[in-house]
């Protein structure tokens, strides 16, 4: 698979604690890559930095380079990085006093889609493509906050796929919802990396392993090890993979 | 076995009889606080028994013609009220109309787009500005707003009719614009603090959702934080509004105290609190009574705002969903394939929209820039008032703060109107007046309405609990000079205005300190976790030494500043006090006689004694209530950072 997004010497500070170090790996495209490690190793520090939304934390910085396709993220604009970079976060954010509808339309209103047919559209088939279209299609107009947790996560995800991003951060999508919404956002997973390229924190290892082309592993800011999540689980060459991927600690 | 006497039932008996002990001692506690809170709905219910009772022979003389009379007729006993009315709409929907925009760029500004390091002085400046009395507002109105006012802005209105409607008359100063000017930035304050704390309790999660949306920051606020704050916004402009519907001495200072319905912007003209201030302490009879049909009035509308608020804010909170109807979207189904099958498809239309992104974005961030630009504007309308305010006392007052002296000596008592040199003197006995007010006020309230608010929050969470803290809401919003007049009617006699003595004073402060003690009290104690009751009866305390013991001690520096917070409205209130009172400026010799205070002592000289001296004295005490607010701002503030806060304000 060619890389989409390649990190360079990636450093991120918060205030004077420095939180990821030197981090330097390649994002493939149309794959799924999976960020693990220890609660605090910087994996969502790592997300945050890729769409730059890291530097909205007071206090926060980083340096190093973002290439996405060969551009450089970090000369260009911040709103347009976040329009190619999309992001769900870990708890489902629906905006509280938009309708379904409107929670979906949201990105396309701020790109400057106002023809209804479009909006209705683009909606339809973000909502299709995130699996939700036949559990909401009655109730556009409901409260996004209406819907079921997982629901509220699918939501969130269409949200972001409205505007077809090119990468997709997920910042642990599945911690706050039950185990039959999980495996509904986990399927959606599945079928999204033929189309984006994914990267997924999790401190869920089983699911790491499942949903997973490459893996990621982080330990104290820094990276251990990367490769083909099949061979980091079954044959990591670093002691320290081995003890965390076999439950040793962490 | 068994007999009388054995340690076993010895112990057993002590242990029954500490249980009785503590099952009584919990009784008189609840009977204790229930007994306040009672008392707080009573006092309500006597304000408006009280006022309409002293309403009864204006409101039997006139009738439902009261309302629309415009004339105000003493040797005649002719009284409407429709001047006052009037004004007071007018003045008040005018300074809500200014105020608004300006306390809302302001919030946005502290809240969403100010740097870090300038948050904090903001807040405490906003913070400040809320707490600064309205005397010393209206004594700076008087000096600076209404010349710059009179002879600036007011010609060029004029001048862009061509003196027509809403700019006609003469150019003077002291009319309705002054007034919904110096009202307007009297609640810029208030709006501002609690907007800005309505927009901080939106979680980052939306706005970091509208950013990762790629959402400009305007476009985020405008997404993810103005919606979910908007209920707490709208309380805020109530609660606004409700000032300045009874604000009563700054408006009575700058609005003419002429009683007409204005006519135009630059009319004298009277709201109904200034025209009670003016005249009620000499009226008697049938133009008492009026009055009375007047305050009556101010208490009708301060309600039904508040209950409206309720109301409006209760059904927004239910139907906030922006209600658009898109069954339409459905035809576009048939198109599409099932979900979860079939591949991305980009139509045509986005895919034009995605590639002109870039060229997109630079009108966009025009708009965010339009925005802060705007916001920005806002701080600095904000900001002007305040920092002219304040370097006004400093200059015109500073000279006597620093003269040990002036805290020690009395006023100096030869002058009067018409005297036009007097010595520098002082304003100890009003220090001592403001002191022995307060102390005796908050002697009885603060504890009551601790004790208040701990009914609300342990005991209240039932329908008798939602009643008392329904009254508390309203009694918090009544105009502070209706204690005045409450006061006035109930204890001292219509005839004898000489009646007016510190002890009236310290009970109409007290019965404005009790809801406002009360309401931080129960906010206080909600704070603290339910798992610290929890813990506690689980080892076995009862219910009431469970609350005195452990909950008020948990958040002892909340209810300090809380208690602090009131004690400060209490020092700067002005209406209240010059009803109850009376004037002084001889030290206390006793407690039933009139007395001198901080706040009144300015009112009355610019309002009875006219000499320059008085003016420095008078900025004097003005600066001397600011340092006191100011100090007393800083240890709230710093309160509640400090260990054992709970953040509470």
């Amino acid at each position: 698979m060619p890389v989409k997004l390649e990190v360079r010497e990636l450093n991120a500070w918060y205030g004077d604690r420095q939180a990821l170090y030197d981090v330097t790996v390649d994002l493939e495209d149309r794959a799924t890559t999976a960020i693990i490690g220890p609660s605090g190793c910087g994996k969502s520090t790592f997300l945050r930095c890729l769409n730059r939304l890291h530097e909205e934390t007071p206090g926060a910085r980083a340096t190093g380079r973002l290439l996405l396709d060969g551009d450089d993220l970090n000369a260009s604009d911040v709103v347009l990085v976040r329009c190619r970079v999309g992001m769900v976060f870990q708890k489902p954010n629906p905006f509280p006093n938009m309708s379904v509808f409107e929670n979906v339309a949201a990105g396309l209103r701020l790109l400057g889609v106002r023809r209804r047919d479009e909006l209705d559209q683009g909606v339809a088939e973000a909502l299709v493509h995130a699996g939700l279209w036949e559990e909401v299609a009655d109730q556009l107009d409901a409260p996004g906050t209406s819907l079921s947790g997982g629901q509220q996560q699918r939501l969130c995800i269409a949200r972001a796929l409205a505007v077809r991003p090119e990468v997709l951060l997920m910042d642990e999508p599945c911690s706050a919802l039950d185990p039959i919404a999980t495996t509904k956002v986990e399927n959606l997973l599945a079928r999204l990396k033929t189309e984006y390229t994914v990267v997924v924190v999790t401190h869920n290892l089983a699911q790491a392993h499942r949903i997973s082309d490459r893996t990621v592993f982080f330990y104290l800011g820094k990276v251990v090890e990367v490769g083909p999540t099949e061979r980091l689980f079954s044959a990591p060459t670093e002691k320290l993979t081995e003890n965390y991927v076999n439950g040793r600690f962490g | 076995m068994g007999v009388r006497g054995t340690p076993e039932v010895g112990r057993a008996a002590r242990r029954a009889d500490r249980l009785a002990r503590l099952r009584r001692e919990g009784l008189a506690f609840r009977l204790l606080v229930g007994v306040i809170a009672a008392g707080v709905v009573g006092l309500l219910a006597a304000l408006a028994a009280q006022l309409l009772g002293g309403a009864l022979s204006s409101i039997d003389r006139f009738g439902l013609g009261f309302l629309s009379s415009s004339t105000w007729d003493v040797p005649d006993g002719i009284f409407g009220a429709w001047p006052a009315i009037a004004g007071t709409l007018l003045v008040s929907g005018l300074a809500l109309l200014f105020a608004v925009p300006v306390a809302l760029g302001v919030a946005l500004f502290a809240s969403e787009i100010a740097p870090r390091r300038l948050r904090s002085p903001l807040a405490y400046f906003v913070d400040l500005g809320a707490a600064v009395p309205s005397i010393v507002y209206g004594f700076w109105a008087v000096i600076v707003l209404v010349p710059f006012l009179g002879t600036t802005v007011e010609p060029g209105l004029a001048h862009l009719t061509g003196g027509g409607a809403p700019f006609s008359g003469a150019t003077s100063g002291l009319d309705v614009l002054s007034a919904s000017v110096i009202l307007a930035i009297m609640i810029v304050p208030t709006i501002a603090a609690l907007s800005r704390e309505a927009l901080r309790a939106v979680p980052q999660e939306l706005r970091e959702g509208a950013l990762g949306l790629g959402a400009t920051r305007w476009e985020a606020t405008r997404l993810a934080v103005l919606g979910p704050a908007a209920p707490g916004i709208a309380g805020a402009v109530v609660l606004g509004l409700g000032r300045a519907i009874g604000e009563t001495v700054a408006v009575s200072l700058v609005i003419g105290n002429v009683y007409q319905a204005p006519t135009s912007l630059f009319s004298h003209g009277s709201t109904i609190p200034s025209w009670l201030i003016n005249g009620f302490v000499e009226s008697s009879g049938l133009a008492l009574s009026a009055l009375l049909e007047l305050s009556l009035l101010l208490l009708a509308i301060s309600v039904a705002i508040n209950v409206g608020a309720r109301l409006l804010v209760r059904r927004w909170e239910r139907a906030e969903v922006r209600g658009h109807r898109r069954r339409a979207a459905r035809r576009a189904v048939p198109a599409l394939a099932p979900s979860g099958t079939g591949s991305v498809t980009t139509p045509p239309w986005l895919a034009r929209v995605t590639a002109g992104r870039a060229s997109r974005l630079r009108r966009r961030k025009v708009v965010h820039a339009l925005v802060a630009a705007l916001v920005v504007g806002a701080v600095a309308l904000a900001v002007w008032p305040l920092a002219s305010l304040v370097e006004t006392a400093v200059v015109s007052g500073g000279s006597a703060v620093v003269t040990p002296s002036f805290y020690t000596s009395t006023p100096p008592p030869a002058c009067g109107i018409g005297v036009s040199h007097c010595p520098i003197g002082g304003i100890g006995p009003e220090i001592e007046g403001t002191f022995v007010m307060l102390g005796l006020a908050a002697v009885v309230a603060l504890p009551a309405g601790i004790l208040g608010g701990i009914y609300l929050s342990e005991y209240g969470r039932n329908r008798v609990g939602r009643l008392v803290g329904f009254a508390v809401d309203i009694l918090i919003g009544v105009p502070t000079i209706l204690f005045g007049v409450f006061v006035f009617t109930v204890f001292l006699r219509y005839d004898r205005w000489d009646d007016q003595s510190a002890f009236a004073a310290a009970v109409a402060l007290g019965v404005i300190m009790v809801p406002i003690v009360m309401k931080a009290a129960e906010l206080a104690l909600q704070t603290v976790p339910a798992s610290v009751r929890e813990g506690a009866l689980a080892l076995g305390f009862p219910r009431h030494r469970v609350t005195v013991r452990v909950v008020l001690g948990s958040c002892r520096s909340a209810l300090v500043t809380g208690s602090l917070l009131a004690v400060m409205r209490a020092a700067g209130e002005t209406a209240a006090v010059v009803l109850t009172a009376g004037e002084s400026i001889y030290w206390i010799s006793d407690l039933r006689a009139p007395v001198g205070a901080l706040a009144p002592f300015i009112f009355e000289a610019l309002t009875v004694y006219s000499s320059p001296n008085y003016r420095t004295d008078a900025w004097g005490a003005a600066l001397v209530l600011l340092l006191i607010m100011a100090v007393v701002s800083l240890a709230a503030r710093l309160s509640v950072r400090g260990p054992g806060g709970n953040g509470a304000v």
